[in-house]
């Protein structure tokens, strides 16, 4: 993912339209993923970009520019969740019924696992949803996470140990 | 490779099978099937989490930043020119003038009502300004451990009453109210500067509760706040909006109907 161009253009409106051109979605996706409410997602991607804007002279290459982004969005989620808690809902399972409605079982297979990934404790969601959103490497998910790499390695392995425990009859029983 | 390093290897990162992993799994069925089970998880795990519907407009409003951060920054100069005072720079207006940029650059309708079903959640801003109530609980910690502890058992008269609500705008609508709940506090408060503000403190049953008058604060719905001591609820009102914050046992919905209906604007 890291060598996709991200800060295209000579002035710094160029530069920044680049930025929210390619990143915008993955942010979004992130965000929502963290904290599991549409409006808060929103918010938490306008406070992200804006703050992008005003940093952007810092930000002197592509490759730092997603984990940088990412960054700024968890530790604003962090920030808001700090006293407000609010009653988190699931999200988004109705896209996934409407989407694929005339594959019954299909459906159920996803929605089990999206349940599966929600009920993760945060220490395990957080770096699959880096790597999977993301596309971050295990390195990178420890500078944004602040864990050193043996760590993260660790948590994506009993990551998916998990949702194979809660989720795994239907993938054992694939061959 | 034995089976339990192939899946330490294949679960952290699936994606990133090499050589190594391939030749394993192809002269092993059992790893062959982790090795496919586990790709096969990841490639629905992608499609979930990307199936996440952008909202429409959103990189529309991104992209308006940059405009929206130069009215800021003129509309900012402008008003220090007019206000010729420091509060111009505070953080309220800070997020207040970011606020007003979002929606200058958004078109902000405040879109709580996107479904039947929605339940409105507060903004960002209506969040950080709920942090702040909070925060100023403890710089009034002395006074509340007072009322706590029945170390301030005083009340204070309807002179202090008055003088830290009229800056706001508010007054109490009888004398016989304050005769039924003694207040023991009463002081303007600058919680979020440039903003006047009220705090008054009554007594609860867990100690004492905080009851907060602010003028034209960013508050457009009623939302709960709390920390690990604190609960409290923001309640928008007329011309500004109430925030009553006790400790976190405390039956804050009392005091917000009681307060609701014996507090009037009058500017």
């Amino acid at each position: 993912m890291s060598d996709i161009p991200v800060l295209h253009g000579t002035t710094k409106k160029q530069r920044y339209e680049s930025l929210v051109a390619a990143l915008y979605q993955d942010v979004y996706r992130y965000a929502l993923w963290l904290c599991k409410n549409q409006p808060l997602a929103e918010d938490l991607v306008q406070e992200t970009f804006l703050r992008a804007w005003r940093s952007l002279e810092s930000l002197q290459n592509d490759k730092a520019a997603k984990a940088w982004l990412f960054t700024i969005v968890r530790r604003e989620n962090a920030r808001l969740y700090e006293r407000y808690r609010p009653e988190l809902v699931d999200i988004e399972g109705q896209a996934i019924a409407e989407r694929d409605e005339n594959e019954p079982d299909f459906k159920m297979d996803r929605e089990l696992l999206h349940n599966a990934i929600n009920r993760l404790e945060s220490e395990y969601r957080e770096p699959l949803l880096l790597q999977v959103i993301g596309g971050f490497s295990g390195k990178e998910i420890a500078e944004i996470l602040d864990l050193n790499n043996n760590t993260v390695m660790t948590r994506l392995f009993r990551a998916r140990s998990k949702l194979k425990v809660e989720f795994g009859i239907d993938y054992e029983e694939l061959n | 490779m034995n089976e339990i390093d192939f899946r330490k290897r294949v679960y952290t990162d699936p994606a990133a099978a090499d050589q190594e992993i391939l030749d394993s799994a192809a002269s092993n069925p059992d790893l062959q099937n982790i090795l496919n089970q586990t790709q096969k998880m990841d490639e629905d795990m992608r499609a979930i989490m990307s199936a996440v519907d952008i909202p429409n407009g959103l990189k529309e409003q991104l992209l308006s930043i940059p405009e929206a951060e130069q009215a800021r920054s003129t509309s900012s100069d402008t008003l220090n020119a007019l206000a010729e005072k420091p509060a111009a720079n505070s953080g309220i207006f800070q997020y207040f003038a970011v606020a007003a940029s979002l929606m200058l650059a958004v078109g902000i309708t405040f879109s709580l009502t996107y479904s039947p079903d929605y339940t409105p959640v507060p903004s960002a801003a209506e969040i950080a300004f709920g942090n702040d109530v909070i925060d100023h609980m403890y710089h009034e910690s002395n006074e509340i451990e007072a009322i706590n502890s029945g170390l301030s058992l005083d009340s204070v008269g309807m002179s202090m009453i008055v003088n830290a609500m009229t800056g706001v705008g508010t007054r109490l609508v009888s004398n016989s109210f304050i005769a039924k709940t003694p207040v023991r506090f009463a002081k303007p408060c600058n919680i979020i500067p440039a903003y006047d503000s009220a705090h008054l403190m009554v007594e609860g049953s867990q100690g004492a509760v905080s009851v907060f008058v602010i003028n034209n604060s960013p508050v457009s719905i009623e939302f709960k706040i709390n920390d690990d001591r604190f609960n409290g609820i923001v309640v928008p009102m007329i011309n500004g909006n109430m925030v009553l914050v006790g400790e976190a046992d405390e039956d804050i919905g009392l005091y917000k109907d009681l307060f609701s209906e014996n507090i009037e604007w009058v500017i």
